[in-house]
């Protein structure tokens, strides 16, 4: 066939159309109709962006979904700061029933060393991810730092003259104080492939939040025992845009950055919807400063 | 089609340059000897071709508008990637200041805009540089295009956006005899049939390349397609089909040569990572000497020039894991160089022997 100019043009604008086009219905798809979940969030999720090196240049704004896990590696009782800017872990939850559900081979696991190492090296999976705000997650998390405080101010109390038992009792109190008011909310609390099946079993859409995510094999070492778990890895969409008509609320909260651990820091809430294809936006800013 | 036109009348420019300074020098030697009439008729007839190549294609006509067409070349490549990136950044400039409609809008007027700037310097452009410029920002203003809407509207990535950027990137090729956007779409079906044959065994499509054997289908696909279609007026393009098909099948058996524990075969018992390892390194000799055979055999320049740069690595390689530590270094530079000249003795019986077959065939 002749490749006229005429037809290379017709040929490349019909192409550049078309996948506009089917890009533009997947986002109208995504959209219509009711949500999958709608979470009004905080700045405790919504990480809003640093502007730092090349993101200086950039003048478009998207906000980071901050989710936390509480972790495999952590002992029973132990607080882990994992809260603050942290994304992705090792969940407790995730055992080897849940790996082989998974898709992932957990037969291997049984033949001992190489057994196991042919575990790990599987490549991570897409999975379905379930994430649920302020719920007994974050309790534990909360009551995990209250302890810890405890422990630490009795330590002090304890051993009066030091300053080292002192000093983590002061960073302890600190911790508990970034979980009470910073730290994010939000828990991975279950993964599945059917998210149908996930949507039942967490029906309140507007606690729930269901995103897809990547999962890596892990084994994980704790009293001696090695246990076969899966590191997730992160969700599919990082970042979540901020439209143009959003944005001005926003820019007032990124105005106000925290200066000092004890500074207040910006304050926002904003109500995030995810869509029929699992993919997020920002759908309102109820309050900013 | 006029456009790939251009890099036959170039060959044929460089042919009749070596025609005539032959036949000055048989001429000079006595060998042949035109009269006149047959010489004037020979240099209006050339002079008729290359005038007419000249005002279509804006051919080089001598060695010095050869030398200056390579930095022409270069220039144009440096300033087709500059301006790619350019455009890249300008709209990461500015993009935050538009709503949404208007972002969608813009980045598809760049796209379709750039698209049609291309065909129109196309129809002006005999020497085929600014079209080359035009050509990598039409390409970049699509990727651009794509990957801007899933950031826009918090689009999950797909392996699927690699379809039709190499379509597009295929079309300014052929439609503009582009050997740069040819490499582009090449790049972008090697990515999405690698992330496909790991997403059938269930792998995340973006960790596809954790299994090099992945990259094993698209070699075999490459390197057959100039051979199952034929280029022949598109100087180049079977070329770096080919090469490209070499380096998804030798890259692969080089990274797992040293890495078997990526391997696909690692997850059977019976195969340990060093036998894995050792597999993948006879194997890589084994490939990369076939290519050089075969290469030698069809006169194929780029396949034998890649069977031989990886031959050597393979051999460098193994050299070094076997000697390096336990060997003065001044011994085992030795070896390499000793290596090196028993490799042109041996190209030089190859070249030889292909000499001998082709005068006996003719």
């Amino acid at each position: 066939m002749k490749l006229t100019p005429w037809k290379t043009f017709a040929a490349g604008a019909l192409l550049i159309l078309l996948a506009n086009a089917v890009a533009l219905t997947g986002v109208y798809l995504n959209r219509s109709g009711e949500p999958d979940s709608r979470l009004t969030l905080s700045q405790r999720e919504l990480t809003l962006p640093w502007g730092w090196g090349m993101a200086k240049e950039n003048s478009g704004m998207a906000l980071r979904l901050n989710w936390r896990i509480i972790d495999a590696g952590a002992s029973a009782g132990e607080y882990f700061d994992g809260g603050f800017g942290f994304s992705g872990g090792t969940p407790e939850w995730l055992d080897t029933a849940r790996m082989a559900a998974l898709g992932f081979d957990t037969a291997a696991l049984a033949e001992g060393n190489e057994g196991r190492r042919r575990f790990e090296r599987q490549l991570p999976r897409e999975i379905v991810l379930v994430l649920e705000l302020a719920g007994p997650a974050w309790q534990q998390a909360l009551e995990r730092a209250q302890q810890n405080a405890a422990r630490h101010e009795a330590a002090r109390l304890a051993n009066a003259d030091s300053k080292e038992f002192a000093a983590k009792a002061k960073r302890a109190q600190e911790l508990l104080k970034r979980e009470e008011t910073q730290n994010s909310r939000l828990f991975a609390i279950d993964a599945g492939l059917d998210r149908t099946a996930l949507r039942a079993k967490y029906p309140d859409r507007s606690r729930f939040l269901i995103l897809k995510a990547t999962l890596r094999p892990r084994l994980v070492v704790r009293d001696k025992t090695t246990r076969a778990t899966g590191y997730v890895t992160a969700l599919a969409v990082t970042q979540i845009n901020v439209p143009h008509a959003l944005r001005p609320l926003l820019e007032t909260a990124q105005g106000t950055r925290r200066r000092t651990a004890d500074d207040a820091g910006p304050h926002f809430e904003a109500t995030l919807a995810v869509g029929r294809r699992l993919e997020p936006w920002l759908e309102s800013v109820p309050a900013a400063r | 089609m006029d456009t790939p036109l251009r890099s036959e009348a170039q060959r044929r420019a460089d042919e009749i340059g070596i025609f005539q300074a032959e036949l000055a020098r048989l001429d000079a030697e006595g060998v042949l000897r035109l009269d006149a009439a047959q010489q004037q008729a020979v240099r209006e007839h050339h002079a008729a071709l290359l005038a007419g190549f000249a005002g279509r294609f804006d051919i080089d006509r001598d060695l010095q508008a050869k030398q200056l067409s390579l930095g022409m070349r270069v220039a144009s490549f440096l300033g087709a990637l500059a301006l790619a990136a350019s455009v890249f950044f300008l709209f990461y400039q500015f993009w935050g200041y538009f709503d949404e409609t208007a972002q969608v809008a813009i980045l598809l007027g760049a796209a379709l805009g750039s698209m049609g700037l291309t065909v129109w310097i196309r129809t002006r452009d005999a020497s085929g540089y600014f079209t080359k410029l035009a050509a990598l920002v039409a390409f970049a203003c699509f990727v651009l295009d794509l990957s801007m809407l899933g950031q826009i509207f918090n689009i999950t990535p797909t392996d699927r956006a690699l379809i039709p950027w190499a379509a597009l990137a295929f079309l300014l090729a052929y439609a503009c005899d582009l050997r740069l956007l040819l490499a582009a779409g090449i790049c972008c079906v090697i990515a999405f049939v690698s992330a496909r044959v790991g997403s059938w065994s269930g792998i995340y499509w973006l960790h596809a390349g954790e299994r090099p054997e992945n990259f094993f289908p698209v070699a075999a696909l490459l390197f057959a397609f100039p051979a199952l279609v034929a280029h022949r007026h598109l100087t180049g393009f079977a070329s770096i089909y080919r090469v490209f098909g070499l380096l998804c099948l030798l890259v692969p058996m080089l990274v797992l040569g040293h890495w078997g524990y990526g391997s696909y075969l690692a997850d059977y018992e019976g195969f340990a990572t060093r036998t894995i390892e050792g597999g993948y390194e006879l194997a890589g000799f084994v490939a990369s000497a076939l290519a050089i055979w075969l290469g030698a055999r069809r006169q194929w320049p780029d396949t034998v020039n890649t069977g031989i740069t990886f031959f050597v690595i393979f051999l460098y390689t193994k050299f070094f894991d076997w000697w390096w530590d336990v060997m003065p270094k001044y011994l085992f530079f030795l070896v390499l160089g000793l290596a090196a000249i028993l490799i042109l003795l041996v190209l030089k019986r190859l070249r030889r022997v292909g000499q001998a077959a082709g005068e006996g065939a003719r």
